[in-house]
């Protein structure tokens, strides 16, 4: 067991390095000048210079990696160029907006994923599992942003019943729209994965035996089959939160979300460069971190895995 | 019968004169209240000398004041921290009597501050100027004609020889060469006076507790939620009555990024003035709220220019002409932006001085357009690049151009880039069109046609256009030197003549500034400079 | 079935696959679906009753300014007049075209390196497969838009080009999990005792079974592209107007939801939708049909 984790972990480093290196890279080479920006519209070349020269941007870029490689180690992501607060503790500030939005839009997700598809398993080919695997696709297929303005459309403009965009208050009312406009992608995959695993272990020899046994269908299902379906169900729900977690950019832009995610576009269209480079490697850990997370898990639950 | 009817005359007059008392006491303002003012986003900075957007000033005009400030009607300048002032030596040396019994902020966030509520003082302003160079500030420059500044700014002295401190209330300027407009740069907010030991002693972190001497002080910041802002008890600023200012309790400034649900609070009451209208909620809120809703034409232009140094504009007049003639701005305007912008013949828009009310611009002419097309040699069409940055309204209009100028056979792509990438290629001249805006940082036409037209202004300083005219050139210089007001006003005039008949722009519209208030909330006033700077320490609220 | 014809094994498989799709009538419905889009792209010209790029309101005024659904505009105008029908088929053309060459860019960059780290392993493998970690590690979509900046200019290519570097990861897996399988079979030892080169062995046998479920990935993988340009564009970093993309329409049609005029936001979703389901429900139809392939 011991192994299994240290290897991961040491997989897990190289990766970390290569993501902080490939958004050093990516934000050296994108166009746009942050100093230029921050001038504003009228600019002076001497005042630019000088601004430039505050911020480090006038170091070769070799010096430049090392000095951000240091502060990364140190727990320094920096300084925004906007507004002049930490990085750190601005990605915190948002991150909060976006955890809650993705923890409500995964235990929908989850809730109403894994119900409709162990019935659309048990009630295989009925009225019930066709609608549902149809609007489970649907739910895959209909772009995200466009799910979230056509629930605004009727219930926020329309029937008027729900707030509109933004946190607002912070209270639960303004959370359901992008709740649910965020969590239908990741349940239509969970149930849609759950029925495919159901039906897969419900034709297992040993359900068969545990009906001979005269147990009810009910305890069949949720005692035997459902347990081991579940080993894959958790991955899948593993992944899509790490997914979800990394920055729900599209939902957060339309409903206005203080989170993560819509940080970081405006980071990149202001050329924030030490903002962009802190979210995008806040998210890619956070993406990391959940996913060895998961497999570890999966280590502890599935003995088989361990000898890969 | 007479008996009776004296007390009845009495009772009358009495009755009268309540009467008259209760409808000027009507009007007499109240005290109390917060005001709910509603932006965009969070503002990025809110010290005075590293802020330089609309956002932030809004917030800068409610901590801080300058020595002098913008009349609301933008005829002219006011004294605010300066009670008077006086030019000598052909403009060359200007004196500021400053005013007494002004007071920093005593406390801040809700604890003392380092200046505990001290005056403001003749040093405290040469500070503050000093202290813009020394933390670098995008707007330092524009005062780069006081003595000192290149030797101040390299570092080779430890103070900005020019600033003189005569006495406690006396503080003096000297100029490199006469520049009339300077006193009215003076008004920009970034030239506020903040108290050394706050400033010192917060450092870098000044700008999230920024000290002033302002009507509102800082309670608490939320960052992308709100700023908070109490009364400042010991503003020295007066209303007629002789009653202290402001009469609000506080300010609020929400953030609400969405046009949408910040309509709908508005309505709802939770937000007391909308500023900038939003197109979509334009003719909703002009028929729902009538004379609650203020617009004026904001000191600002919005146009399209071409590249005067590079084909397909280089040397061709006809070219840049015929374009001109070709855009219908009243029905770009009327369609695509609910009508709010007004087209613009020129540069100068109303309000500034120097605005010439004849000149004589382009109209909408598509027969003569046509002809000059094919004078021009472009009668198969042509294809031409536009840059702009990614905004929704500059998309509309440059999708609105792109049909419109297609009828003449013209193929208009449109490149939409994002802000600093378009920067980026119009300083270096590295366009073909390229939009942009340009609103006024002072009130003088030098601000406008010094800074977008004369050659010395190439890319990053303002010519985006890379326009040179020797005699543009020589009047815009000679105008900044003239001291005698109405020969300035004059070569403006023909300086911009000039520019509109050679036409480095396609010229389009003056922007309108507006806003939306809430129907208990009174004297509030939209200025010609823009709806960040309505004065809110005399607007009040009635409940 | 002829009699006395005789058939290789793989064609048999071939035709029972064949078979179980038709009797799979959601594929079935994919297969209709996404023809449909694919007829309405090559037809355009003639299937719209607008030209697609025609600002009416120059010309008719007012009236055609986002006009409602009528008889002479079916899915009624945008705010400069244009027929949002004619707009939708044309738009067919942008979307398949990304999807297509994106797609056609991560099988290209994908199956090679897939196949290199599957079939090689040690080294090969380690790097690959970093490499593959660390770009599945990015949030997809900022990458794209980062990597779209990088390139700077907004054309179409870059598009395809942005889309399909970051998407082959996705596709490098499957193969390379395909590679790793199937390396250690019978048909592969043998093929190596005869003496067979290398690269021979990789294209020409383990390659054309290694592909089905790289196919599957890919067919789901149009629907995924089509999306993402269109949350590109919705964003503003896709296509560019006066382009009849559908993510840049509801993009731009969105700020009159909230006055009550939602055709040109609304319309334009509806056929991404209807494009995406037609190739899930192929992909769908492909892996079952081929499944039992697969299994054995």
């Amino acid at each position: 067991m011991l192994s299994y984790v240290l290897r991961k972990i040491l997989y897990f480093i190289p990766v970390v390095w290569g993501v902080v290196t490939v958004v050093f890279i990516l934000v050296t080479i994108v166009p746009g000048d942050p100093a230029r920006l921050l001038m504003g519209q009228r600019g002076d070349p001497e005042t630019l210079a000088r601004i430039r020269s505050d911020l480090g941007l006038d170091l070769p870029i070799s010096r430049q990696y090392i000095r951000f490689l240091g502060d990364l180690l140190r727990g320094d992501l920096g300084t925004s160029y906007r507004n002049n607060e930490k990085v750190a503790a601005s990605l915190m500030e948002h991150f909060g907006a976006t955890l809650r939005l993705a923890f409500w839009a995964m235990i929908l997700a989850s809730v109403i994923g894994v119900s409709a598809g162990i019935l659309s398993a048990v009630k295989q080919y009925s009225l019930f599992d066709y609608s549902a695997m149809f609007i489970a696709v649907a739910g895959v297929s209909a772009p995200v942003f466009w799910v979230g303005l056509l629930l605004l459309l009727i219930f926020a403009y329309g029937l008027q019943i729900l707030p509109g965009v933004g946190y607002g208050d912070g209270s639960w009312r303004y959370l359901i729209l992008p709740v649910v406009t965020l969590g239908t992608r990741p349940a239509a995959l969970i149930a849609r994965l759950t029925r495919s695993c159901m039906l897969d272990v419900m034709n297992q020899d040993y359900i068969r035996t545990a009906r001979s046994k005269g147990l009810t269908e009910r305890v069949v299902v949720l005692k035997h089959a459902f347990k081991n379906a579940l080993i894959p169900v958790n991955t899948i729900i593993g992944t899509q939160v790490a997914e979800l977690l990394s920055g729900a950019v599209l939902t957060e832009t339309i409903f206005a979300w203080p989170g993560v995610g819509r940080l970081t576009v405006e980071a990149l269209v202001a050329r924030d460069f030490p903002m962009i480079r802190g979210s995008v490697i806040f998210m890619a850990l956070i993406f990391l971190v959940t996913n060895l997370l998961v497999d570890l898990s999966y280590g502890l639950v599935d003995p088989r895995i361990r000898y890969d | 019968m007479r008996k009776t009817l004296r007390p009845l005359r009495y009772c009358l007059v009495i009755a009268l004169f309540v009467l008259g008392a209760c409808i000027a006491g009507a009007e007499e303002p109240r005290s109390g209240g917060v005001l709910r003012w509603r932006e965009i986003s969070d503002p990025p900075r809110l010290d005075p000398a590293t802020a330089s957007d609309s956002v932030s000033n809004r917030n800068l005009y409610l901590m801080f004041d300058t020595l002098v400030e913008n009349d609301i009607d933008g005829k002219g300048l006011l004294p605010r921290l300066a009670e008077s002032w006086e030019g000598s030596e052909e403009g060359r040396v200007w004196t500021f009597r400053l005013r007494k019994g002004a007071r920093f902020h005593a406390t801040n966030r809700g604890s003392p501050t380092g200046n505990g509520g001290r005056e403001v003082r003749a040093a405290d302003w040469k500070y503050s100027f000093e202290r813009l160079v020394k933390v670098g500030s995008p707007r330092a420059y524009f005062i780069d004609m006081v003595k000192g500044y290149r030797d101040f700014t390299d570092g080779k002295t430890s103070e900005w020889s020019g600033i003189r401190v005569i006495d406690d209330h006396t503080l003096q300027f000297e100029l490199e060469y006469s520049f009339a407009p300077f006193v009215s740069i003076l008004a920009y907010p970034c030239f506020a006076v903040v108290p050394r030991e706050d400033a010192e002693k917060a450092g870098v972190n000044f700008n999230f507790g920024p000290v002033g001497s302002g009507p509102f002080l800082l309670d608490h910041w939320e960052h992308d939620q709100k700023v908070v802002y109490k009364r400042n008890p010991d503003y020295w600023r007066r209303d007629d009555g002789g009653r202290p200012l402001p009469y609000l309790d506080g300010v609020e400034i929400i953030v609400i990024p969405d046009n949408t649900i910040a309509y709908g609070e508005f309505r709802k009451g939770n937000i007391d003035v909308l500023p900038d209208v939003p197109d979509e909620f334009y003719t909703d809120v002009k028929e729902r709220f009538g004379n609650l809703f203020q617009e004026r034409p904001l000191l600002g232009v919005y146009y399209i220019g071409f590249n005067y140094a590079k084909p397909p504009f280089k040397d061709n007049r006809t070219l840049r002409k015929a374009l001109n003639y070709a855009v219908d701005r009243k029905a770009m305007s009327d369609f695509l932006l609910e009508g709010r912008y007004a087209p613009a013949p020129g540069v100068l828009p109303p309000g500034m001085p120097g605005y010439d009310p004849d000149l004589k611009g382009y109209d909408f002419d598509p027969g003569l357009a046509r002809k000059m097309l094919a004078e021009a040699g472009a009668a198969e069409g042509f294809s031409v690049e536009l840059n702009i940055d990614n905004n929704p309204r500059h998309r509309t209009v440059a999708e609105g151009l792109q049909g419109l100028l297609a009828e003449f056979g013209i193929d208009l792509r449109v490149n939409v880039l994002d802000w600093g990438v378009h920067l980026d290629l119009a300083d270096r001249g590295e366009t073909q069109m390229y939009r942009m805006g340009w609103i006024v940082d002072y009130a003088d036409p030098d601000n406008f046609l010094y800074v977008l037209f004369h050659s010395d202004n190439f890319g990053p300083k303002g010519n985006y256009s890379y326009y040179k005219n020797e005699k543009v050139d020589g009047l815009l210089t000679e105008a900044r030197i003239e001291t005698d007001y109405d020969r300035r006003m004059a070569l403006y005039r023909e300086a911009e003549r000039i520019i509109v008949d050679d036409a480095p722009w396609m010229f389009l519209f003056y922007y309108t500034t507006s806003l939306v208030g809430g129907e208990h909330v009174r004297n509030l006033r939209l200025p010609a400079f823009g709806h960040y700077s309505t004065p809110l320490e005399i607007a009040w609220i009635d409940r | 079935m002829t009699a006395g014809k005789k058939r290789s094994a793989s064609a048999d498989l071939r035709y029972e696959a064949w078979l179980r799709f038709r009797r799979n009538r959601l594929a079935l419905a994919g297969l209709v679906m996404a023809l449909s889009v694919i007829l309405a792209a090559v037809f355009a010209p003639v299937l719209a009753p607008y030209d697609p790029l025609k600002q009416l309101i120059w010309t008719q005024g007012r009236e055609v300014r986002l006009a409602a659904p009528s008889a002479a505009h079916l899915l009624g105008t945008d705010l400069f007049g244009r027929d949002i029908l004619s707009r939708i088929l044309y738009g067919a053309r942008i979307s398949l075209q990304i999807g297509i060459f994106a797609t056609i860019v991560s099988l290209l960059v994908g199956v090679p390196l897939g196949a290199l780290a599957g079939y090689f392993g040690g080294f090969a493998d380690d790097a690959i497969s970093w490499l593959i970690n660390v770009i599945f590690a990015f949030p997809f979509f900022l990458f794209i838009i980062a990597v779209v900046a990088v390139l700077q200019n907004p054309s179409m290519t870059v598009i395809y080009l942005a889309i399909g570097l970051v998407n082959w990861v996705g596709v490098a897996r499957i193969t390379r999990a395909q590679f790793i399988s199937l390396r250690e079979r019978e048909f592969v030892e043998a093929a190596r005792a005869l003496g067979l080169p290398t690269w021979r062995i990789i294209f020409v046998h383990i390659l054309p079974n290694a592909l089905a479920p790289v196919i599957v990935q890919a067919t789901m993988g149009i629907g995924g592209i089509i999306m993402i340009e269109a949350g590109l564009a919705f964003l503003g970093f896709g296509a560019q107007p006066p382009a009849p993309s559908w993510g840049l329409m509801i993009s731009d049609g969105q700020k009159y939801l909230a006055v009550g005029k939602w055709w040109w936001a609304i319309f334009p979703g509806l056929a991404i939708t209807y494009t995406v389901l037609a190739f899930n429900f192929l992909g769908d139809g492909l892996r079952d049909a081929l499944d039992a392939r697969l299994k054995r």
